[in-house]
């Protein structure tokens, strides 16, 4: 007997008339001269931050500078032993639940719209997601740009899972005011290495 | 001369202070796509490539839809087929059943809008609860949406504070959109925490690796499907498209044109099943395959909901989403209410004054305005056409078909102009509500060149040389 | 050069003057220009209300009385749109070929585009706010559209720009629909008279005393409002401040 998914397949086949070419994907686009710069005001515009480390100056207290509250702390990453939590080390992601900060790491960066792709590199993605306020660190020449570029070059790790994120979760459902921290992080803090 | 949509757009204006604000409030985030894409030198190519991928994938959807399916399947995705609405709330029952699923939390789906699954499921005992916030607020009101970008744009904020003081608990008479979101994130937050399974609806499927993309700035779709065992995802059959190169293309395009942001604040690829969990693919055809094989509008079938088209639309602004029959309203809903059943949403065709800005926001260039001309050329055969339009129709045809008839009429017309007002501005008049009308001229153009009354210098020039 | 002078049906009987200043402005070029008495309408008011094919005869009474001219213009973009962008397809119906869709042009393009006319004599002192209509900006192409990313343009702008003591201004929201429509205006009368509101104020808020555009239907609805309303503003069609010196 044919499947459901032959039937419909065949179904398409006998309706379409007419078939299209597919175009030229070489689009001439936007780049920037500065893109650090740039990132930076397009992150602040979509309501996070971008900082840069310094040379000599210490990430884990610039964190903990910018986070003081922070009680519950996710992260997987080896440079970050103030980590109260590891998304690695849990059986459950529910056990994420109450996370006041995770700190992760992004690989590319794109200007044009302040986008980072994270691809899941813990065992529980919900951290990028649950926790209160986001860190990510990116270095500075993973930043492209423009999503063509970003999409040439983005990889999966072995979860296959990964997500751009350009910012801190908002919504503007009630009468269009925009309001940061829907779901998602209240605030995301890119620390450019 | 009236329709469902003349009615309730008498309906919604006649509330002027909220038509002023739904209008102005649009009308804004209009201008943010504007200036969006100006910033953008390659916006044109952007828009054209759009719709020449689209074109491509549409007309060679088994193709793409067979190639997205395998790959899914490969990277430990279960993949459905629906063929309709039916079938596909079937199926998404019996994958909550088998796991013992009591609560689903869903993010943004307007297929499921389309499949009517909330009820279904509502019905069958299972807890449906939408984690988009704005869908959440029309689900405690047991409203549908009148947007689809923006669901609960009617809305006013003291309606939701309203709401929320009933169904969460809020503080009386607060409606600051801060704090009320903020309620409904710890009430979300529980409901994320408790649920059995998470359903997405799908922006784009992307047929060379197999990835489900979801959009949402909330991040909703993401605290969902990253916390239970569960994640059902509803695709329409027309999402898929043929790589992550023309991914690209189309997520430079749709937030821009959606809300004038550059991007939404999450950009989702889901490729495969979280460790210990499974992902459910229904893809869905309800009507689509059909389309397909209609010419003149099969151009609807490249839309990607971005809604700009409602955001610029001077009708749907001043009329709202609950002035159309169809659950999408604006350019794109009537034009995909007459794909589904031209018999029964009929009435939004008058929802048009053919101005064609509809076309030149679309970020993949549908016709849309041309579509609804066309529409309108059908609606006699079978049966919709409005009487007295097609009487005046006639009656016009009558008189233009002949040129003596149609000097005689001029020379009548003046008389209008003297006519009691009484005779003029009663309530059949429907240019008279709200309007003067026009003043015929005493001697029509082409009495006047008859008698020799149009001239210009060089004429005259001539005239007296000869 | 023979051009025939197309005057469509509601200027011939409301607005014969727009008509005139055609003819004096085509005249002024040295051309040669005819108008066929038997001309009636071009068909539009019946296809876009949904009854295209009562619009055959039309198309191709126009197309017979029209097809000998070199050019056709008339002074509407609405009406010259329709004939170019829908005439072929109608008469297409009845085994014909269209004439005169590639003849056919708006009056600001063709002495914009056709004759290319950098001067013009006469002085117009005074403020006047531009009407780009729908078909105008978005069939004919005669502004630059505000939802494109393309390089501004405004042909009525340009030629306005000749004369002298003129100052010219744009509404807000600049090629907005005014909500005429044709049959739409009494399909949907509030929303219509709601669209026309909006624009007229629009339009008034540049400081402006006169309305003036390629469109006397578009014109003919925000006067009806405008009297009704009894707000002070004037209205006149491009040709007429085109024509005043001549």
């Amino acid at each position: 007997m044919q499947s459901r998914k032959e039937e419909l397949l065949e179904r398409i086949r006998t309706k379409i008339r007419v078939t299209c070419d597919m175009p030229d994907l070489l689009i001439d686009s936007i780049t920037f001269p500065d893109r650090v710069a740039q990132f930076k005001v397009m992150l602040q515009a979509v309501g996070g931050e971008a900082i840069e480390l310094v040379q000599g100056e210490n990430m884990q207290e610039l964190i903990c500078s910018r986070f003081p509250e922070s009680k519950i702390i996710a992260s997987n990453l080896p440079e970050i032993s103030f980590a109260t939590i590891n998304p690695d080390q849990v059986d459950d992601p529910h056990e994420l639940a109450y996370i006041d900060l995770a700190i992760i790491r992004g690989e590319i960066g794109v200007a044009e719209n302040a986008c980072i792709w994270i691809p899941q590199m813990m065992k529980e993605r919900v951290v990028c997601f649950i926790a209160e306020y986001l860190v990510v660190l990116l270095e500075r020449s993973a930043l492209v740009n423009n999503m063509h570029e970003a999409y040439e070059q983005i990889s999966f790790h072995d979860k296959e899972f990964g997500v751009f994120i350009s910012g801190p979760s908002k919504t503007a459902d009630i009468e269009q005011a925009l309001v940061i921290g829907a779901h998602g992080a209240k605030g995301v803090l890119v620390i450019l290495t | 001369m009236s329709t469902k949509h003349t009615k309730a757009a008498d309906r919604f204006i006649a509330n002027k202070a909220q038509e002023v604000w739904h209008n102005q409030t649009l009308r804004f985030v209009r201008d943010k796509r504007d200036n969006m894409a100006m910033q953008l030198p390659e916006w044109e190519t952007l828009r054209e490539t759009a719709h020449q991928i689209k074109m491509h994938t549409i007309t060679h959807l088994d193709h793409y839809l067979n190639e997205f399916s395998m790959h899914a399947e490969a990277n430990g995705v279960l993949v459905h087929w629906a063929k309709d609405a039916d079938e596909h709330n079937q199926i998404v029952y019996s994958i909550l059943q088998s796991h013992g699923v009591k609560k689903l939390v869903k993010s943004k789906s307007m297929l499921t809008e389309e499949c009517h699954l909330n009820p279904f499921l509502i019905e069958k005992g299972i807890d449906v609860v939408e984690s988009d916030l704005g869908e959440r607020i029309l689900q405690l009101m047991h409203k549908a949406p009148s947007h689809i970008v923006m669901p609960a744009i009617h809305l006013k904020r003291q309606d939701v504070g309203r709401l929320f003081e009933t169904k969460l608990n809020t503080e009386k008479d607060n409606s600051d959109p801060t704090y009320l979101t903020q309620a409904a994130r710890v009430h979300l937050r529980q409901e994320f925490l408790t649920a059995g399974a998470a359903m997405t609806g799908a922006n784009f499927g992307v047929a060379s690796t197999g990835d489900v993309v979801v959009c949402t700035n909330e991040g909703n779709a993401d605290m969902g499907t990253a916390l239970s065992p569960l994640h059902i995802i509803s695709m329409g059959m027309e999402k898929v498209i043929p790589d992550l190169k023309s991914l690209a293309v189309f997520i430079r395009l749709l937030a821009r044109s959606a809300t004038g942001q550059p991007v939404t604040a999450y950009t989702s690829h889901y490729r495969k099943p979280r460790e210990g969990s499974e992902m459910h693919l229904v893809i869905v055809d309800n009507g689509r395959s059909n389309m397909l094989g209609n010419e003149d509008h099969l151009q609807t079938l490249k839309c990607i909901r971005c809604g700009a088209c409602m955001n610029t639309c001077p009708v749907y602004r001043r009329s709202g989403g609950y002035s159309y029959t169809y659950f999408i309203p604006g350019p794109i809903g009537i034009n995909l209410g007459m794909s589904r059943s031209p018999e029964k949403y009929s009435d939004n065709l008058s929802a048009c004054s053919l101005c064609y800005s509809c076309n030149n926001v679309c970020p993949v260039k549908i016709d849309l305005a041309d579509q609804i001309y066309k529409w309108r050329q059908k609606l006699d055969s079978f049966g919709k056409a409005d009487p007295a339009k097609k009487n005046l129709s006639v009656g016009m045809a009558f008189l233009f078909k002949r040129p003596v008839l149609f000097q005689t009429g001029l020379k009548m017309a003046p008389v209008i102009n003297r006519m009691p007002r009484f005779f003029v501005y009663n309530g059949l008049n429907d240019w008279g509500k709200g309007r003067e009308m026009p003043h015929f001229a005493i001697h029509s153009f082409a009495a006047l060149w008859k008698k020799g009354k149009i001239s210009g210098a060089n004429q005259k020039k001539k005239n007296a040389e000869s | 050069m023979k051009v025939g002078l197309f005057i469509p049906c509601y200027v011939n009987a409301v607005y014969p003057e727009v008509g005139a200043a055609t003819y004096k402005l085509l005249d002024y070029l040295g051309v040669d220009v005819d108008y066929p008495l038997k001309q009636t309408c071009c068909g539009q008011p019946m296809a876009n209300a949904g009854f295209e094919d009562k619009a055959i005869p039309m198309a191709e009474q126009f197309d017979q009385l029209f097809e000998s001219y070199d050019y056709v213009v008339g002074p509407s973009a609405s009406c010259v749109a329709f004939v170019r962008e829908h005439h072929p397809d109608l008469l297409k119906k009845t085994g014909h070929r269209c004439h005169t869709a590639h003849a056919i042009y708006e009056i600001c393009e063709f002495l914009h585009d056709v004759v290319q006319m950098d001067k013009l004599p006469g002085t117009f002192p005074h403020k006047v706010s531009i009407h780009n209509s729908c078909h105008g900006v978005r069939e004919l192409h005669l502004s630059s559209a505000s939802e494109l990313n393309i390089p501004p343009f405004s042909k009525i702008k340009d030629l306005l720009s000749l004369m002298d003591g003129i100052e010219i201004f744009e509404p807000a929201q600049v090629d907005e629909c005014c909500g005429f429509g044709g049959m739409f205006s009494v399909e949907e009368p509030s929303v219509s008279v709601c669209m026309g509101q909006d624009k007229l104020r629009n339009h008034m808020q540049t400081g402006a005393e006169y309305i003036t555009g390629a469109d006397s239907s578009c014109l003919m609805h925000m006067q009806g409002i405008a009297e009704r309303e009894r707000l002070p503003i004037k209205f006149i069609h491009v040709t007429q401040i085109l024509a005043s010196g001549l």
